[in-house]
């Protein structure tokens, strides 16, 4: 039980260590997508923002990795 | 397949079962010191295969999932995996988080089963394999997720296993011959590299699924490696600034 417990945090760390880093992933994902797919977005300039905003989340990330965490 | 296509899913696989097998072996080394060979190979070869059914289970059953949902599905997971580790490797490099110590969790495990020895003599075995099991398990879990994904998207499960199986032969290889944690692989520089490259995967499949046919098709993957080697370069040099100006 120990076991399936320890193999579930793992799972769920390989994915959502980081949970800000996470949702903002899976929003700009679904914005996106919803650009692309309902509002007839170019895809190409789709591609673009998905591209361009996964860096910034990226380095936005490690920046607040940076600061000192509050106590 | 290409050597272009299967060539960046290898490498990938490979790099990343060398950072997790390199982890789990100096576990099972500690188990192996501690309590003999025997348990230490039952535990590793339970854990292997576990994995090995894992692969062979999930990666046929998600080839009958129609490719544009497979791919939005596996390139959010990879982004998701691939910028978390990235960010690690980033802030470890900045000396923000501890790099990986092979030579202190030795010292941990083997202290750990030390421990367990004085309590429970009679089940140590028992325990040792449970721990070797456990840590390739744990560890192996990873090099799964990336074989899978990097290999089902585009056919390449077999290249990508193997890519994975030879990380692991050369870990053995080499951890066989010196006997002990090998501390000297520069692991925090591999997990930069494979979370460049499973970010670069990410964004490149979570496009294809959502439709968006890139320009230059694969060679796509190249500039999106190279714009996330950019930011984690970029992230790793600003952050160790702030860290100090904070520290001051």
């Amino acid at each position: 039980m120990t076991m399936l417990k320890e193999l579930a945090g793992e799972l769920i760390g390989m994915f959502a260590g980081e949970r800000r880093l996470t949702i903002s992933v899976l929003a700009t994902v679904a914005v996106v997508g919803s650009l692309v797919d309902f509002i007839g977005f170019d895809p190409l300039l789709g591609g673009a923002a998905l591209l361009l905003g996964c860096l910034t989340l990226f380095v936005d990330s490690v920046l607040r990795g940076a600061r000192p965490r509050r106590p | 397949m290409t050597w272009s296509t299967a060539a960046p899913a290898v490498a990938a696989a490979f790099l990343a079962s060398l950072v997790e097998v390199v982890e789990a072996f100096t576990i099972v080394l500690a188990v192996a010191t501690l309590r003999g060979w025997r348990p230490a190979a039952i535990g590793t070869a339970a854990g292997l295969a576990l994995l090995a059914s894992l692969v062979l289970l999930l990666g046929p059953l998600l080839g009958q999932i129609p490719i544009a949902p497979l791919q939005l599905a596996i390139g959010v997971l990879l982004l998701l995996f691939g910028m978390g580790w990235l960010r690690k490797a980033s802030l470890r490099a900045a000396g923000i988080i501890p790099l990986h110590d092979e030579d202190a969790i030795f010292a941990a495990e083997a202290a750990g089963l030390g421990g367990q020895a004085r309590h429970r003599r009679g089940r140590l075995d028992w325990v040792a394999g449970v721990t070797a099991l456990k840590a390739v398990l744990l560890e192996g879990l990873e090099v799964v997720f990336i074989v899978i994904a990097v290999g089902t998207a585009r056919g390449l499960l077999v290249p990508a296993s193997l890519g994975a199986l030879a990380a692991c032969a050369l870990v053995l290889a080499i951890g066989g011959l010196v006997h002990r944690p090998l501390s000297r692989v520069p692991e925090n520089l591999l997990k930069f590299g494979v979370g460049v490259m499973l970010s670069a995967f990410g964004v490149f499949w979570t496009g294809e699924g959502l439709g968006i046919a890139w320009p230059g098709q694969d060679l796509a993957l190249l500039l999106f490696a190279a714009l996330f080697l950019g930011a984690g370069l970029i992230g790793t040099v600003v952050a160790r600034r702030l860290s100090v100006e904070f520290a001051q």
